[in-house]
């Protein structure tokens, strides 16, 4: 069985996913761990606020992880799509 | 595995045009709408003073929400926008944890339905701009800092459609392949209900809150 063109691109389309998946996971998870921590130091100074300031963690959060999301779709079209 | 990635369509030609119907999100959003409109109607029924347990909910997701857009956006927007996020805040919450039920999907695995709530979000942030600003002042707020920055600006504006309607999409798509990937893996053993509670809930309630909170602050910048 020889190995053809369509093959090579189905390799490289997942080799790509693959990459992409890793290294996009790398900025979010460093972002929201430092949101997560300065958001536990906040909480520690002042918990009174802890309602207002767990929300908007939460929405820190979930914004710095759209690189995350970004890179995600980029590995679903080139599973799916390529 | 078999069904990752497979979607049903109707497919209409007109007039040279075929027009494509994903038949199982419009099935589930119209599930998603009814159920909406039994909630309402159940907690609205009966209106007293002592409430009971639907009209306790329902007043919960009205007060919580007025309050969140009234202190974004100040009492007399709150007034038109407020039943708006609220409604949107129970649509997506509804659409993201209906997944958990079996053999039905989220209407939000599909990009279509994203990505027409953040375009209805980025039509009215800019129509609340336009009537609250006045179209000259609108225009000049692009030129902001020097005149030369006007693509920039514009493609920030569509930048922030392309980034909300993603999130959800990107969220709930690969929360359910997961799913069904260690579903497969394991032969639905252990773990699917933990993850379903995992993804279903708790990442549906963040993003729908996500979701919504965007859309207010979208409007807030366009109003201030």
């Amino acid at each position: 069985m020889a190995i053809e063109g369509i093959d090579l691109i189905k390799a490289a389309a997942y080799l790509g996913a693959g990459v992409a998946m890793g290294l996009g996971a790398i900025g979010p998870g460093v972002g929201e761990g430092m949101v997560g921590a300065k958001a536990c130091e906040a909480i520690g100074r002042n918990p009174q606020q802890a309602a207002l300031l767990t929300r908007t963690m939460l929405v820190g959060q979930a914004v710095s992880e759209s690189t995350g999301i970004y890179s995600l779709v980029i590995a679903l079209l080139l599973l799916f799509v390529v | 595995m078999d069904e990752l990635g497979k979607i049903y369509q109707l497919i209409v030609p007109v007039g040279g045009v075929n027009l494509a119907f994903n038949l199982n999100v419009i099935l589930m959003t119209w599930i998603v709408i009814l159920l909406l409109i039994v909630f309402g109607y159940l907690s609205a029924r009966h209106r007293s003073l002592l409430p009971g347990p639907m009209q306790a909910m329902g007043e919960l997701f009205v007060t919580q929400f007025y309050t969140l857009t009234e202190d974004a956006l100040g009492e007399k927007l709150a007034k038109t926008y407020g039943p708006l996020i609220c409604a949107l805040f129970m649509f997506l919450l509804l659409s993201n944890w209906i997944g958990i039920i079996p053999h039905l999907s989220e209407p939000t695995m599909d990009l279509n339905t994203p990505l027409s709530l953040g375009l209805m979000g980025f039509v009215l942030a800019h129509y609340a701009g336009i009537r609250a600003k006045g179209v000259k002042n609108y225009i000049r707020a692009y030129f902001e800092p020097i005149f030369f920055m006007m693509p920039l600006n514009l493609i920030g504006e569509i930048a922030k459609v392309v980034s909300i309607s993603f999130r959800l999409f990107g969220n709930i798509m690969g929360g359910s392949i997961i799913i069904l990937v260690v579903s497969y893996l394991t032969y639905s053993l252990v773990l699917p209900p933990f993850l379903n509670a995992f993804f279903g809930l708790f990442i549906g309630t963040i993003q729908a809150f996500v979701f919504t909170m965007l859309t207010i602050v979208y409007i807030a910048v366009q109003v201030e």
